[in-house]
């Protein structure tokens, strides 16, 4: 009985297994490096990609995807999420997307959902 | 006595007293056989215990070897036997194994013996079963691929579990007769015996004997029945198909969703069958205490109605002419109407059709009542006061009508107004009861008259049939909507009451623990009545004609009842509904709104039963649910319902009348005393001479009725066969 209990205890207050960073000062030190990556990255995408964007564009929608993180504070989701920055930023750098991909993170051709009863009955889309 | 002896002796019993039923009906003599509940209880004490497969079990005495085994969980292979037909016992393949009995037996036709001992898995079993396979398939045509019975055959599922894997048969004649289907037919006459039990045409039979035996109508006839596409589900392989359904689809490519019938006030229960966004064809789903399993031409076929006529794009009335628009031009133009009409009071109106459903009338009722009007009818007139449900009702239910043994049809013609109905009316009158009515129904019927004034005469006592009347034990009064749509409509309603609470007051008074009986039964004709008066909704236009408004709303008000002389001369009609048909035609504004395949609704049936239809197809066009489209133009005219779902709509009907949202239960209706004291309360309301006049008297006038049917092709190629003058 009370080995089970211990060990149910153990398992509870079980120390999470670090991805990457042990300590926040180290995430905090890869998001950033992700991001000067990235923010180094911009002027070749848009010569490589002959997408129609200018730099002050791309560097505010940089931002604005890391912005919305902001709020995220648990060491693992951030290290997994520079993984993914990682690996988009790999994907983008060696040729591997298309115009369109990149094109995509604007959405500027996507029209918002509406969410209030009369846009979605104009809309004729059930919700 | 060896019971091997007794067996066949009791089978010929059996097979006997089913002919003589099937006499009964073919003779149209009348029948007041055995009381039922005393059947039942003398029953209970005296079981039977039967083996099946060495299992013991329970059964009633008189029940066949077949039930029995249904009973220990063995489902026997079978053609002919079906539960609500009587006893043919000639496809021979529900032959079991009985111990001591030399020869298989045919279990439909064989009563259970105390003792008895079936086998039904047993090597003889197989072999008599295979027999009978082998024969049944010697002249049964190969074309399963073409034949639209395929993949829901009866005879093809058979034959793969028990039937052999070739057939010794060389010398099989299938040559050139394949493209005519009655070589499919296995001779098991249940068509025959449904045209005869529950149909009450006896037009269908067979000629020939043995292998050259045909069914067919002798000569070259229409099988005249509201109820013919019922052959279609009991032939147990491909010799009755579906006409309009034939050759567009297979079983297995067809979702299917259980849904409501809205062509009558029953509320049959459906199976919408679709493919590719289309409705392919609609079958019974059963349910015993509504349609049994029957459904009626008119539910079966009029679903092509669904696909013609249809209202795809919101329109309105410019220089004379109804042209396309789109919504938010549609609606803003009404809601503008609609902002002017609600600065007086009683300025807008609702004129609600036989198909609305119960989200669609609240939304229009809230919408009209907060523009300060009242003026919420429906297009089927009901003369009486609808405060108490039991004026309005079908209140012993259809099921009742099985424990009645006396009913009363007042200005009803049931046959066509409410063909499943009647078939259980024609079920009891067969098996243990007496009608009474005065139309052509499929059942002979004492005619007490046409005139009104025989319910008056029949409650003091000085008709004839009064005396009958009053012997009944359990009499049911069964009044139809259309009579009361006369002048003198509330007149016969309370007249109908009086009677019937006459009956009730009576009955009590002879056996007191057939206290709760009830007497007195509405049947309407349409399926949006009960849920709209249940809402509030006034029975008929009167009021509109009187208060003469300046906006009106039509959900789907296609009868022509109001005209434009019957509104102010600026009025403003809008159009709410799925159909381009009368109700467009004189609109200023047409909002498409969908039918009942196309939208999860809410109707109430003529017994005060809830229930939904399901979404089997999505709406054509621009159209909307019809209570959306009131929701959307509510909040344009500035003042928006506080419902955004269906959810919330139903939480909103449940307000008003709690029992819309209980589905498939029945709400009792009480107080017939005070009902009738509501009703009697003008005093001065005098019956009319003149005598009962029904719109459905006859086959043509059942197959077009609404505006679904109106646009069917089907329905309209019925009206044509069945109008034309038969030679026989």
């Amino acid at each position: 009985m009370s080995s089970t209990g211990g060990t149910l205890i153990r398992q509870a207050v079980k120390e999470a297994k670090p991805v990457f960073s042990a300590t926040s000062e180290d995430a905090r030190r890869r998001v950033l490096n992700l991001y000067r990556a990235w923010f180094r990255q911009l002027p070749y995408i848009i010569r490589e990609y002959d997408v129609p964007l200018t730099l002050p564009m791309c560097r505010r929608k940089l931002r604005e995807n890391f912005e919305k993180y902001r709020q995220v504070n648990d060491i693992r989701v951030i290290d997994l999420l520079v993984a993914k920055g990682q690996m988009e930023l790999v994907e983008t750098a060696h040729m591997w997307k298309q115009k369109t991909h990149v094109m995509d993170y604007f959405k500027q051709t996507v029209s918002p959902k509406p969410t209030d009863f009369l846009g979605k009955f104009f809309d004729g889309k059930e919700p | 006595i060896n019971p091997q002896h007794l067996q066949p002796v009791a089978a010929m019993l059996g097979r006997i007293a089913s002919a003589r039923r099937l006499m009964a009906g073919a003779a149209s003599a009348r029948v007041r056989a055995f009381s039922a509940p005393a059947a039942a209880s003398a029953a209970a004490s005296n079981k039977i215990e039967v083996f099946v497969d060495g299992n013991p079990v329970q059964c009633d005495p008189g029940m066949t070897v077949l039930q029995a085994c249904a009973l220990a969980g063995v489902e026997i292979p079978r053609f002919c036997y079906h539960e609500r037909l009587s006893i043919a016992g000639n496809c021979r393949m529900c032959l079991v194994e009985v111990e001591k009995s030399i020869k298989p037996v045919a279990s439909c036709a064989m009563p259970v013996m105390k003792g008895m001992r079936v086998k039904t898995d047993s090597p003889m079993t197989r072999k008599a079963r295979e027999g009978v396979m082998e024969f049944l398939l010697v002249n049964h045509p190969l074309d399963c691929p073409i034949c639209d019975q395929g993949g829901e055959c009866d005879l093809q599922d058979q034959s793969m579990v028990f039937g052999s894997d070739r057939s010794r048969f060389t010398d099989n004649l299938h040559d050139g007769k394949r493209a005519t289907i009655m070589t499919r037919c296995i001779h098991c006459t249940r068509c025959v015996r449904f045209a005869s039990e529950v149909a009450g045409v006896e037009d269908l039979g067979t000629t020939g004997r043995g292998n050259d035996m045909q069914i067919g109508t002798y000569v070259e006839k229409l099988f005249r029945s509201e109820l013919s596409g019922n052959v279609i589900d009991l032939c147990p392989v491909g010799a009755l198909t579906s006409k309009p359904y034939s050759f567009t689809a297979r079983p297995w490519e067809l979702s299917r969703v259980e849904s409501v019938d809205v062509m009558d006030a029953l509320g049959s229960n459906i199976t919408v069958s679709s493919r590719t966004n289309e409705v392919m064809r609609v079958i019974p789903r059963l349910h015993d205490g509504i349609n049994e399993e029957w459904i009626s031409d008119k539910t079966r076929f009029a679903y092509d109605g669904l696909k013609r006529q249809r209202l795809v794009a919101p329109m309105l009335r410019r220089s004379g002419n109804l042209t396309d628009s789109d919504w938010p031009d549609a609606l803003h133009e009404v809601a503008r109407r609609l902002s002017a009409s609600r600065e007086s009071p009683d300025q807008t109106a609702v004129l609600a059709g036989p198909f609305a459903d119960a989200e669609s009338l609240t939304a229009l009722k809230d919408l009209v009542n907060a523009a300060q009007s009242e003026l919420v009818c429906t297009e089927e007139a009901f003369p009486g006061c609808t405060d108490l449900r039991s004026a309005y009702l079908m209140n012993s239910r259809i099921a009742g009508v099985e424990d009645a043994d006396l009913v009363l049809l007042v200005g009803t013609n049931p046959r066509y107004e409410a063909p499943v109905l009647n078939a259980r009316l024609r079920k009891c009158w067969l098996h243990n009861e007496l009608l009474v009515a005065s139309f052509d129904l499929s059942y002979t019927y004492d005619h007490l008259g046409d005139s009104p004034e025989t319910l008056l005469r029949l409650a003091d006592g000085s008709h004839p049939f009064a005396k009958t009347l009053a012997a009944a034990k359990r009499p049911l009064v069964l009044l139809g909507s259309e009579a009361l749509c006369r002048p003198d409509g509330r007149a016969l309603h309370s007249a109908a009451l009086q009677l019937s609470e006459l009956l009730r007051q009576k009955m009590k008074a002879a056996n007191p623990e057939e206290a709760d009986w009830r007497v007195f039964n509405l049947l309407h004709r349409v399926a949006s009545q009960v849920a709209a008066l249940d809402l509030g909704y006034r029975a008929g236009p009167e009021s509109i004609r009187a208060a003469k408004p300046r906006l009106l709303f039509l959900l789907g008000a296609d009868a022509g009842l109001i005209k434009r002389t019957d509104l102010a001369s600026d009025a403003y009609v809008v159009y709410i509904g799925s159909h381009g048909d009368n109700g467009a035609a004189i609109a200023d504004a047409v909002l498409p709104g969908v039918a009942f395949t196309e939208k999860n609704a809410t109707y109430v049936n003529t017994e005060g039963r809830a229930q939904q239809t399901r979404l089997a197809v999505s709406s054509p066009g621009a159209a909307r649910e019809d209570w959306k489209i009131v929701r959307a133009l509510s909040e344009l005219a500035g003042a928006p319902l506080p419902y955004d779902n269906l959810n919330q709509v139903r939480a909103r009907m449940a307000q008003i009348a709690p029992h819309l949202t209980r589905y498939d239960s029945v709400e009792e209706a009480n107080y017939f005393s005070q009902c009738l004291q509501l009703a009697k309360s003008p005093g001065d309301a005098k019956l009319d001479a003149a005598p009962i006049r029904l719109s459905l008297m006859d086959l043509p006038d059942f197959y077009m009725t609404d505006a679904i049917s109106r646009s069917s092709l089907t329905m309209a190629k019925c009206v044509q066969a069945a109008s034309k003058p038969t030679k026989y």
